[in-house]
């Protein structure tokens, strides 16, 4: 059976270099590469969980580039970009170099370390988008995914932050930060609980639980430091399993995703949900499924935040009609409609001051969801993302020595 | 053309549907399991992806969980499956309204039916807002843990509400194949009803219920999405232990999702074996 399909995997190799096809696209002007992007097709895929992101996408993005670029974008709901990372890595072991499933996805993190490990990632071309000025790439957060440089192999697209979800109703005092929500737990059995790590959430609160136990982010900014992760891992796991008992269901098993937490928040059985984008709550809100009086907060002690962004695997067919699509996306004006609380309410990734008057105007004029904490607010005590590796350190250990 | 000829090339799509589509695959996933992977650089194969997820302390428990989810939801969905055929064989009025409702769950998909028991059998589920309403219990807590429990009661449920008419369909065509003469010959030389039944239909029974319960058993054990959606966080089933390994995000694991995959695969054709040798004739044992 090895022998038999040895020479399947073989043509694999062929996909080291970047194709002279890349290459003439990188050198070419941007009026060209509309030129050349002019009657392409798009196929993007990105998580489709929310029925206004889609909506936005679908009708205002997508309306767009038909009319002023004869552009066709396909929105390609999934559920997790690790299945999208598998995808195209099959393509390349297939020897699929030019002709791939997937011209953009939606990305960041984890999963973007994994496209540049593997080479999957259509890199170096950032500075060609006319509105890529707009982006401050000075910024570390912006920079950096995830602590991975982004070395020009994606465009920004939104900045989160994380926060806090209560109903003003059944908890009108909610703990302000780390120290006094630990309490809350123990003082409220079974009124609190997280999403088992892998889940992108649930992980993102054990991070928050990690750096309050190391007294703060500073220490753990940078490459992984075993010795530093184990002195900070013992005292976070110490905290974890203290408070287990105190969860839901006495922590005898937890959520297995955030979407799980959402609904029991959504039923009443626990008094908190938290998200990565607190947009979310807004949409929940919106669509009947969570208590008008849901309110949202950050920490005093901070939160943490991200950049997410859209990317090209190497492979893409429409490398050049992708581009457009993600100068569209970039674009003030696509950047207000996405931030405005009615659409989606997604912060922007662009400097607003560098924008012209009429979009400074309109960012200033938006008016937030009641449910949902200004961007502004929660920025005012930010923590950074950590480096991958620290991110599966703590996802591995959580698992070995408290949910087990 | 010959006959030979003819029944070849009329099985010519499907086998290269099986073979093309299954069997390559499964060749592939056998080559990444151990740890042959060019576009990740890895190009010498070996076994440490199987010696890495023997190793590992999950996986046991892992494979204890599918071998106790499978095993239980088989036996009970077996049990019921052979009483409903015995009594829906037998003539009354409203019958063919009771068969045809026997028979409607199977057309469900398993996905739905285990949304359906998270919504009626979770702790803010409609029985646990039921009990409220009666004053049985005062929190959502209060409420039996049925779902992502430890037991995983949610997932043999939903296993047994779907698969008991699968094999009472199968036992009931075989009902009909067996003449009730058998019975009652047993009945006029004295046998009791439970006698005539355990020694005399049962037995004409048991190839048929052996192998369609190979069949749930090996169903129940690699499928993915139930124990996803109604299982613990941990232990978690074999299949959504590879699946995790299959999405992490260090590509260096992809080979132990494979080893995994693999594993599970082996355990389900050791089934089909079984499931070949009872279900399908064999002519040295039929002139038995």
């Amino acid at each position: 059976m090895l022998r038999l399909l040895a020479p399947l995997m073989l043509f694999t190799f062929a996909a080291e270099a970047e194709t002279a096809a890349d290459k003439a696209l990188k050198s070419m002007t941007w009026d060209a590469i509309v030129a050349e992007a002019r009657g392409g097709e798009v196929n993007w895929f990105m998580w489709g969980g929310a029925d206004n992101i889609n909506q936005y996408v679908s009708d205002h993005i997508a309306g767009i580039l038909k009319r002023d670029y004869d552009i066709t974008l396909n929105r390609v709901p999934i559920t997790d970009a690790a299945d999208i990372v598998n995808l195209v890595l099959t393509e390349k072991e297939a020897g699929i170099d030019a002709k791939g499933a997937v011209d953009l996805i939606w990305i960041n993190g984890e999963n973007f370390r994994s496209m540049k490990q593997a080479d999957l990632a259509f890199c170096g071309y950032t500075d060609l988008l006319p509105n890529d000025a707009l982006v401050n790439w000075e910024n570390p957060a912006v920079a950096n995914d995830f602590g991975v440089p982004v070395d020009e192999c994606e465009v920004p697209w939104n900045t989160v932050q994380f926060a806090f979800a209560h109903d003003s109703a059944v908890t009108p005092e909610p703990p302000r930060d780390m120290a006094s929500l630990l309490d809350w737990i123990k003082a409220n059995p079974g009124r609190f609980t997280y999403p088992a790590p892998p889940d992108f959430t649930g992980s993102a609160f054990l991070r928050h639980v990690f750096i309050h136990a190391a007294g703060g982010p500073d220490s753990l900014i940078g490459p992984f430091d075993q010795t530093r992760f184990d002195e900070v891992a013992t005292k976070t796991w110490a905290i974890l399993n203290e408070i287990e008992p105190f969860l839901w269901r006495e922590g005898q098993t937890y959520p297995n995703t955030i979407a799980q937490l959402n609904e029991l928040f959504a039923n009443g059985e626990v008094a908190f949900s938290f998200n990565y984008d607190p947009s979310q709550f807004g949409l929940a809100v919106q669509a009947g499924t969570w208590p008008e009086s849901t309110r949202s907060f950050g920490l005093t002690d901070g939160t943490i935040g991200n950049t997410n962004y859209t990317l090209i695997p190497f492979n893409s067919p429409n490398k050049a009609a992708a581009m457009v699509v993600q100068n569209l996306l970039l674009s003030g004006d696509a950047q207000l409609e996405k931030a405005k609380t009615e659409v989606w309410g997604a912060a922007p990734a662009i400097e607003i001051s560098r924008t012209s008057p009429e979009v400074k105007a309109g960012f200033a004029a938006i008016v937030g969801h009641p449910s949902v904490v200004s961007a502004q607010d929660l920025a005012k005590a930010a923590l950074p993302e950590l480096q991958a590796d620290w991110l599966t350190a703590i996802e591995a250990g959580w698992k070995a020595s408290v949910g087990n | 053309m010959t006959d030979r000829t003819r029944i070849f090339l009329l099985l010519t799509p499907a086998l290269l549907l099986l073979g093309g589509l299954f069997l390559a695959g499964l060749g592939l996933g056998l080559l990444r399991s151990f740890r042959y992977m060019p576009a990740l650089g890895l190009t010498e194969p070996d076994l440490s992806a199987y010696a890495a997820v023997l190793a590992s302390p999950g996986f046991l428990a892992s494979l204890g969980l599918s071998l106790w989810i499978a095993g239980v939801s088989t036996v009970i969905a077996a049990g019921l499956a052979v009483l409903s055929a015995v009594l829906l064989r037998q003539t009354f009025p409203g019958r063919a309204v009771i068969l045809f409702l026997f028979q409607l769950n199977l057309t469900v998909p398993h996905l739905v039916g285990a949304i359906g028991i998270l919504y009626l059998f979770s702790q803010s589920g409609s029985f646990a807002r039921l009990a409220f309403a009666a004053g049985l219990i005062g929190a959502p807590a209060d409420f039996p843990v049925l779902t992502q429990d430890p037991w995983a009661i949610g997932i043999i449920l939903q296993y047994v509400w779907k698969e008991v008419p699968f094999i009472g369909l199968i036992l009931l065509a075989n009902l009909q194949a067996i003449s009730p003469g058998h019975e009652a010959a047993a009945r006029s030389l004295g046998a009791s009803r439970w006698q005539a039944f355990r020694h005399v239909l049962l037995p004409m029974l048991m190839p048929g219920l052996v192998a369609a319960s190979a069949l749930v058993f090996a169903f129940a054990f690699g499928a993915y999405e139930i124990p996803l959606i109604l299982g613990a966080h941990a232990p978690e089933a074999l299949p959504v232990l590879a699946y995790r390994s299959f999405t992490d995000v260090d590509l260096a694991n992809r080979p132990e999702a494979y080893a995994m995959a693999m594993i599970i695969a082996l355990i389900g054709a050791g089934l089909l074996a079984v499931y070949a040798r009872l279900a399908l004739p064999s002519r040295g044992r039929d002139a038995r």
